[in-house]
């Protein structure tokens, strides 16, 4: 059994990783900007937002690497990930997919400031506010344009802008102006594409963000919300309170209903009420759990209907300063919805399988045996019986708790509810990479952790199981 | 099911077939048509499929067939030619309004309506309620959301939503799984012998095939059109392990390799599905989700694809852990037939009974998967028509009762025939 357990437990460890893996390159993948989505300010001032995009960026570790190596075409070069706004390294990315020839590209690239810096110099000596806006406006877009068309036309409307000033101007900024012409023109003459289809291998040591990430996280640090810079550990401490609450009482009252429920149609098997109680329970282990919310919500919180006898927890019910259960107590009326949405899955999924469980082991040998010995129906049935069908109640229970956890999501954000699932849609639609990660990795812990609680369970309960023999399954 | 009657008691095998009937050779069929629930279920899943297949014909706000000035105009089998390219649409095909043309005859759909059509004078009428339509043939059966768009039009198309997603990512998820879990019961951890220099040129194979079919192809893939180029990605990749295996082969019988590996077919493939096991599907769903920067179904489609397929993979894992050791497999063993041949000529049709179980249930899941995604407005979209779309817009009035009721209604009820035909699949598999 001890033996089990540390088997068992020491194959987290691989399986954490792995997860890891998922996590972190799900985030690598998004292609929301997290500086972008850190910074409050969008763009006022150009020079200060540069300065504190890049500020923002070294504080998230956005100079570093992001793995421990990275397999790329030879035509991108490793330092690639040091361009920042992100915005500009994806124009770098997708030029050098189009043409392959870095080093023009980066000339190209800084051709554009000097000939920006240029342009904001003189800029008291344009003849109207309207056309240096319009060349300024050219170059500040130019370094997001990739595709030809819009490069094109953003040089074109610079050159016309420069075209209506005065010669003496125009013999000022034209060298500037004529490079970056050039260096455009450059990356057309000198194609690199072979240079595409060549397989490089960068290696950038442990000093990267999945290195220093994993390592904060084994420390305990979870690190900050993107989003109001709050630790992700108090985000998610202050959520799980209101998950676990709705959840548990969720499962409590499904396991407590359902026990009698399934065992009374499998006792009744054939009859009319098992017929109607199990229509009924299979009705509602299809009923999509948001339908039924937004029914409720509709028919039973509006007035419109004149059944409003509840009502949506809103942000104005929760004081803010008060304590959880406080707060819990104060908003009880308004949890009896979502706690019936949350209930009534499980309980249509954990009666059925009562019902069945039940059912087999009164099929068995030892029941008749227990009859014919003159045993009351009551001693069979709950002595007897339901003894023997426990069992997929036990693994049920590492099955539904996850599966009662993923239900609250849509239930929250429905009910307004601020728990785990609502904080993770938030993250998700606002690109919190932080906190989702530690959301996805939690989740996946607690599964593995229930998973091994219920084989345990079943261990504990059934001592023919041989959790050593590696045939089962 | 208890509750619906059935026709007859479940009966041996041969014992009481009326006489004119065709047995199937298992028995299997019939007995699926002795549970009606079941049989109702796929008779619904039929209608539901016809549906989605004619929506365009069922809900559209072209006729079908009209006749202007003495012409006559097939109007939405234009359209379709317009889409692929085999007809010209001249301008009068555009500019035309179609529910105001005076026709001297004209077949309209049962629903005269498109899913996007916005009929602002009506906006959030009841069906019962009075509505300010021309007749009786262009009534809001199922009443209209806020800005005036036909709630049947939009079930209609949403049906083929739904539909599309759960057919097509049940179908990648049932390769997938199919494959893995084949390998993973038939061949064990150390009946999958392969020679070095196949196992190396296939690696090899695989990483250039992700290289330069992925990897390279990223820009194109981005900024093409994206069903195409990741068919062309798929197909390089593929390609590539064809060459492998088929230089692997030469090699073999060049050199006459004796040697080979013994691959943990089993251990990986199980690995993979605890992993996946742990990940809560819904968290994983939902952030893979939100890697979307154009919304497409496509997405959806291979994201559910890949996360659900580890339910089939289980099924035959188990199943052909029994074939193999069967007495046939053996003979076609000692007849001398490939590993291969008997993996996929002789063990794996007879264990694909019990993957209908778990494909079933997973169409139901995956409609409900589709519908939460768009119910949250992720992944998809927001143009497209789809049931969880639809019933996200109740909430904001709650007066239009019906915006609630229908599409609700729909997921309802093909989740339920799905879980019904499932139970029947399994209930008619084991005798």
């Amino acid at each position: 059994m001890l033996r089990h357990l540390l088997s068992r437990l020491l194959l987290f460890v691989p399986m954490l990783l792995v997860i890891s893996f998922i996590a972190f390159g799900l985030n690598q993948c998004s292609p929301g900007d997290p500086v972008e989505a850190a910074l409050e300010s969008s763009g006022v001032m150009p020079a200060a937002y540069l300065r504190e995009y890049r500020q923002k960026a070294a504080a998230l570790e956005l100079d570093k690497p992001p793995f421990y190596f990275a397999v790329t075409s030879a035509a991108y070069p490793d330092t690639l990930y040091k361009i920042i706004p992100q915005r500009n390294r994806e124009t770098a990315a997708a030029l050098i997919a189009q043409f392959g020839n870095w080093p023009e590209i980066s000339r190209y690239l800084k051709q554009q400031d000097i000939f920006k810096a240029k342009l904001e110099s003189i800029r008291k000596d344009f003849g109207s506010k309207d056309q240096f806006n319009t060349a300024f406006y050219a170059i500040e877009r130019l370094p997001q344009a990739y595709q030809t068309v819009s490069i094109q036309a953003g040089l074109d409307s610079i050159g016309f802008a420069l075209a209506q000033q005065n010669p003496a101007l125009q013999q000022v900024v034209s060298p500037e102006f004529e490079a970056l012409k050039q260096a455009y023109q450059q990356i057309f003459l000198k194609q690199s594409r072979w240079k595409l289809y060549l397989p490089a291998i960068h290696w950038h040591g442990s000093n990267n963000r999945y290195h220093r990430w994993l390592a904060s996280i084994l420390k305990g640090d979870f690190g900050k919300s993107l989003k109001d810079g709050r630790l992700v550990s108090t985000k998610i401490r202050e959520a799980v309170s209101w998950t676990l609450t709705l959840n548990i009482t969720a499962i409590l009252l499904a396991y407590l209903l359902s026990v009698p429920i399934g065992v009374y149609s499998a006792v009744h098997q054939g009859s009319k009420a098992d017929r109607i109680i199990s229509t009924i329970l299979f009705g509602l282990d299809s009923m999509p759990n948001f339908w039924m919310a937004s029914l409720l919500i509709i028919f039973f919180t509006t007035p419109d209907y004149g059944m409003d006898f509840f009502r949506v927890l809103g942000p104005l019910s929760l004081p803010s300063d008060a304590g959880f259960w406080e707060r819990f107590l104060s908003a009880l009326a308004e949890i009896i919805l979502p706690v019936f949405c949350l209930t009534y899955g499980a309980l249509a999924y954990i009666s059925r399988q009562v019902r069945a469980s039940t059912i087999t082991a009164l099929q068995q040998d030892y029941i008749r045996t227990a009859r014919a010995k003159g045993l009351s129906s009551r001693q069979v049935v709950w002595k007897h019986a339901f003894r023997n069908a426990l069992f997929p109640l036990i693994t049920m229970f590492a099955s539904v708790f996850p599966a009662a956890l993923a239900g609250s999501v849509v239930i929250e954000h429905i009910f307004n509810i601020p728990g785990m699932g609502q904080l993770l849609i938030k993250s998700i639609q606002g690109d919190d990479w932080p906190v989702i990660y530690t959301i996805l990795m939690l989740a996946s812990l607690l599964t593995m952790v229930g998973i091994l609680i219920a084989d345990l369970l079943y261990a504990v309960a059934d001592p023919r199981v041989d959790l050593n023999n590696k045939n089962r399954n | 099911m208890s509750i619906f009657k059935r026709k007859k008691k479940q009966t041996q095998d041969g014992a009481e077939i009326p006489s004119g009937h065709r047995v199937h050779s298992s028995g299997g069929w019939r007995r699926f048509c002795k549970n009606r629930a079941a049989l109702w279920s796929l008779r619904i899943l039929c209608f539901l499929l016809f549906i989605a297949v004619f929506a365009d014909f069922i809900a559209n706000d072209k006729p079908i067939y009209c006749r202007i000035e003495g012409q006559t105009y097939f109007p939405i089998l234009k359209a379709y030619g317009i889409k692929s390219g085999l007809a010209k649409g001249d301008e009068a095909y555009f500019r035309r309004e179609w529910q105001n043309e005076a026709y001297e005859a004209v077949i309209f759909p049962p629903i005269a309506y498109n899913p996007q059509q916005s009929d602002t004078p009506n906006s959030y009428v009841s069906p019962f309620g009075k509505q300010a339509v021309p007749s009786w043939r262009f009534r809001h059966w199922m009443g209209t959301d806020g800005i005036g768009r036909d709630i049947a039009a939009m079930m209609v198309h949403g049906t083929r939503t739904a539909m599309l997603v759960s057919v097509i990512s049940m179908g990648i998820a049932t390769l997938i799984g199919l494959l893995l879990g084949s390998l993973a019961g038939f061949f064990g951890d150390d009946r999958l012998r392969v020679s070095t220099p196949r196992l190396l040129l296939n690696l090899t194979a695989l990483a250039a095939g992700i290289f330069y079919g992925f990897g390279v192809r990223s820009f194109a893939i981005g900024e093409g059109a994206l069903a195409t180029e990741l068919i062309k990605s798929t197909s390089i990749l593929i390609a590539g392990l064809l060459i492998a295996n088929l230089i692997a082969g030469w090699i073999e019988k060049r050199f006459k390799f004796s040697d080979s590996i013994a691959i943990p077919a089993d251990m990986l493939v199980n690995r993979t599905i605890e992993i996946l096991y742990a990940i809560p599907t819904l968290v994983l769903l939902l952030s893979a989700a939100a890697l979307i920067q154009k919304p497409s179904i496509l997405y959806i489609m291979a994201i559910i694809g890949v996360l659900r397929w580890t339910g089939i993979a289980r099924y035959i894992r188990a199943e052909l852990l029994k074939i193999r050791s069967l007495e046939y497999v053996e003979a076609a063993r000692a007849m001398g037939l490939s590993e291969w041949r008997i993996l996929f000529r002789h063990a794996l049709p007879n264990g694909l009974a019990p993957v209908l179980v778990a494909i079933a249930f997973g169409m139901a899941n995956t409609v409900l998967l589709e519908a939460f995604l768009s119910f949250l407005g992720i992944g998809l979209p927001p143009e497209s028509a789809s049931w969880g779309n639809v019933l996200q817009n109740a909430r904001s009035y709650p007066q239009a009762w019906w915006v609630a009721l229908f599409p609700g209604l729909g997921i309802f009820i093909t989740i339920t025939i799905f879980n019904l035909i499932g139970e029947g699949v399994g209930e008619s598999i084991v005798p």
